[in-house]
Order: structure tokens, then sequence, then C-alpha cells
């Protein structure tokens, strides 16, 4: 199932990476992770703290970057696995609904 | 060329994304109120719409004004003070892409060609995070694919090996019934046939009878070669040294040198007579009377060949169907027992031996004493 618009997430990096909160929107949730497209700059292995909404439900989920590459637009796409199995419940629970409405 | 309509308050801002937006590629329309910007887009079938916050103008308010107005155009916001939360709450108000400052031409272009080609969220329970492969990964993937494909190779290559080892004879059928004894001269392997009294000369690759030899005075057992003479046992226990020649040509004669004889052996030096009925190996040295330089007692049931393979004597057991190894110096001593399971059925008894220097070779007789004799080669691995 396609959403009709790309969820926007707000991204939150550890202290001691000491960096800007940054945003972007997801182009695909799973159970497992997403996929992000953002102009933040994120490399392999990095862990970041994804904020969103789904369904209504607030999630923030700390997620590791499996892999980041640039887009032809000059932007960067994560594709994130979801390292926080409380939220990653939450979430999963979150997409039944959803999708059980769709 | 796409029209955009760009709505900034403040005229340097406008001029700024406008010169931005032509460098792009784009139309760009700026307007300074949502009114013109509306009229413009009615009038010029605007793609989408470029939004600035701050400076005295409310982003998330211009954009639901523009999604009220125009609900499937895509709006990209441009901030003047960097600020995450703000970017993600005009997100949700309906902007496709905000850009954070300094703008710049590539962060524009980026989130504009975004604008106008993204489509929405997949949402699946179903799977994981799409997987993106490393490069190890596909090394790996290969190194696992060419492995398995060796491995089915191998095995493949085992599975012919096996059909064309089953398919390899390795025992035949003689056209004799009553062997005696068995040797090999270096070339051919030499069957003693006592019914008969004959000599048959065999050829190793296919066992076809090249050379018979009939002996009308006697009755040979066992035979043995040594590089320049051929040496024979006879049923009354004659050694006989004879020639290699066509005739084999007798050269001396041992009577009763050798009484109830089933194994003859020559081990370069000495040779080796084994006595069936007293059970004993005797070592004789090749001289006028063939003198008996001791005697070693025999352990096994039924004795029925002897033979020399370059290092140790052999003898043949026909009652235990195997081949026992003795010790050269105390040849009463065996230091190693080869089960023969070519004869482990029982229709054949175990009557000569001869290595051809690779492998043994054993000749049988059917144990009803009516059938054909056969001949077997054995396994590399029975010495």
């Amino acid at each position: 199932m396609r959403a009709p618009f790309l969820v926007p997430a707000l991204l939150r990096f550890p202290g001691f990476a000491a960096r800007q909160d940054a945003w972007g929107r997801l182009l695909k949730i799973t159970a497992g992770g997403g996929e992000l497209s953002t102009s933040a700059k994120l490399v392999t292995g990095e862990f970041v703290l994804v904020d969103f909404e789904l369904g209504g439900e607030r999630l923030v989920i700390r997620s590791r970057v499996h892999h980041a590459y640039d887009d032809d637009d000059g932007g960067r796409v994560a594709e994130l696995r979801w390292a926080d199995m409380v939220e990653r419940r939450r979430l999963v629970r979150a997409l039944l609904d959803v999708l059980s409405r769709a | 060329m796409a029209s955009i309509g760009l709505l900034a308050k403040e005229a340097a801002d406008r001029e700024l994304l406008g010169l931005m937006l032509g460098e792009l590629g784009y139309s760009a329309e700026g307007s300074a109120r949502l009114e013109e910007a509306l009229e413009s887009a009615r009038e010029r079938r605007t793609r989408a719409f470029l939004l600035v916050d701050g400076g005295g103008a409310d982003a998330e308010s211009l954009t639901r004004e523009l999604i009220r107005a125009f609900p499937l155009m895509p709006i990209v916001v441009a901030l003047k003070t960097r600020d995450a939360s703000r970017a993600v709450a005009l997100m949700r108000v309906g902007a496709i892409e905000v850009v954070a400052p300094p703008w710049t031409p590539e962060e524009l272009k980026a989130s504009v060609s975004k604008g106008l080609r993204f489509q929405g969220t997949a949402l699946t329970v179903a799977s994981a995070a799409p997987l993106s492969r490393s490069p190890v990964w596909y090394a790996l993937a290969v190194g696992l694919f060419l492995a398995a494909g060796l491995g089915v190779a191998s095995l493949k290559r085992a599975d012919a090996n096996r059909a064309a080892a089953a398919a390899r004879v390795d025992r035949w059928e003689l056209p004799v019934r009553h062997p005696a004894g068995l040797a090999f001269d270096g070339k051919s392997l030499w069957l003693v046939e006592w019914f008969t009294q004959s000599f048959y000369s065999l050829s190793p690759e296919d066992t076809a009878i090249q050379v018979v030899r009939h002996l009308t005075a006697e009755t040979p057992v066992a035979a043995a070669f040594t590089t320049e003479a051929m040496w024979t046992v006879s049923a009354d226990g004659t050694v006989i040294r004879r020639m290699r020649d066509d005739k084999m040509t007798p050269l001396t004669r041992y009577p009763k040198a050798a009484p109830n004889s089933a194994g003859l052996a020559f081990d370069g030096l000495y040779l080796w007579t084994l006595d069936a009925r007293a059970k004993v190996l005797r070592k004789h040295l090749v001289d006028r009377e063939l003198s008996v330089l001791s005697t070693h007692k025999w352990t096994g049931v039924k004795a029925a060949g002897l033979v020399f393979d370059g290092r140790t004597l052999w003898s043949l057991d026909a009652a235990e169907r195997r081949l026992n190894r003795h010790h050269l110096a105390r040849p009463e001593d065996v230091i190693e027992g080869v089960p023969l399971p070519e004869y482990a059925e029982g229709g054949f008894l175990p009557a000569g031996v001869a290595w051809d220097g690779a492998r043994f070779w054993t000749v049988g007789s059917a144990a009803d004493g009516k059938g054909p004799a056969r001949l077997v080669r054995h396994k590399e691995g029975a010495r």
C-alpha cells in the first residue's frame, strides 16, 4: 500500500555526534526498517533518532543507518533498521492499523 | 520549461530564488502576496510553488491556503532560519520539501525535482527494510555460488568415477576348472592348471590367453619367476628351474625339494616354499641341492599360495579367504592380514596369488569343482 503523501520525519542525533537536527521524508516504512530521503549527510552505521507520525501515533525510533547513498538529485537516501524493539512493536501495531483501514 | 510560483515577502528573496530557479531551467513568477500568487498560478499553469518562511511570512498558513486552492500542487518551502521542528511541521501541513538556509541552486534543484516526482510512502508489514548489498556481500555471494558449482561438479565427477569403477571389470571367468597357482613374469600372468598339466599365459589387460604350455610328464602346482629363470613345483614335490623360453626348457631338477607345495616365491636371493600339509614355510638356498636354510611355522588354516611383492612375503589362506603378510626376517610372524571380500560369497575358493607390481591377483576354483575358475584383480588398497 502507498500513502497519499510522504511521511515527514524529524531526525535527531546522539549528543556526541554534535550534529544539528535534520528532517526528511520516509519513502518506505516496514516492520523492520524504512527508507529515508533527506538532505542530511547520513553515513552507514550511524544511529539516528527518527521522529514521525503514523496513523495518529507518534513514534520515536532509534535506528541504525544500514546503507546510505546519494540520489540523482544530490540528496541522500538512507536505508534504516529500527533498533528499538519496543518502539518497533508500536510501529507494527500502527502499521497494521493503517493497513487494515486501507 | 516548467513554471514555478514563487511567493516571498521580501523582494531580495524573490530576486535570489528567482535567479536560482532560472539557473535550474524553471520559469519563476515571483509574488509578494498570496492573492498575487494564486492569480499567477491560475494564469500560467504553475507546476509547483516555492514559499519563503520568515521575514514576515508564515509559510504554514500560506501552505494551507495554497493546498486549499490547488490540492495536488507540490509546495516547497525555503526556511530563512534553520529549524528542524518547523520544517517537519511545514511538511505535516502539506509542504512536499523544506529547504534549509543558506539556499543553494543544488538544494533547490533537489527539492523541486523531488517535489515534482515524489508519490507517497510505501507501507508494508511483511518485509524488513530493503536490503542494500555491499560489494563484500556480492563477492561472498559469487564465491558461494562458485563453490556450490564446484561442489556439484565434484559430486558429479565422484559419481562418474564411481560409475566407471563399478563398470570396470575386475573378475573374469577362465576356460579352466582346476587352477593350482598363479604367477607374474613382469608382463603376463601365468596360470598353473594341475588337471590339464598346463601353464596358461594371460594378458593382464583383458585376461586373454596368449600362450598355453602342456607338461605331459609332470603335474605343476605352483610357479615363480626370476629375471632369468622360471621356477615350477610339481605335485610330487619336484622343483624345476627352467629357461624362460617358448618351451620352458628345464635346467635343473630338485626332486622332492618341496613336498605338498602350495606356493613358491623368490625374494631375489632365496627361494621360499609353502608346505600345505606340514604348514611350514621353507627358505631354500639356490644351490645344487636347493638346501633348506630355515623352516618357519605357518599359522594359517589352508595354504593356497605364496608371493613376494618386492618387500615382504604374502601367503594365501583359502579357508580364511585372506592374504597374510609375513615378516621377512621372522616369517612365522603375520604382521598384517588383508581379507578378500571377493571370495566372501563362498562360490569360489582362492587357489593362487600373484603380484603385478601394483596389485594382487588371485585365481579361484569353483567351490563345487564343476564351474569355470575365476580370476580376480584386487583393489590397489589391498596391499
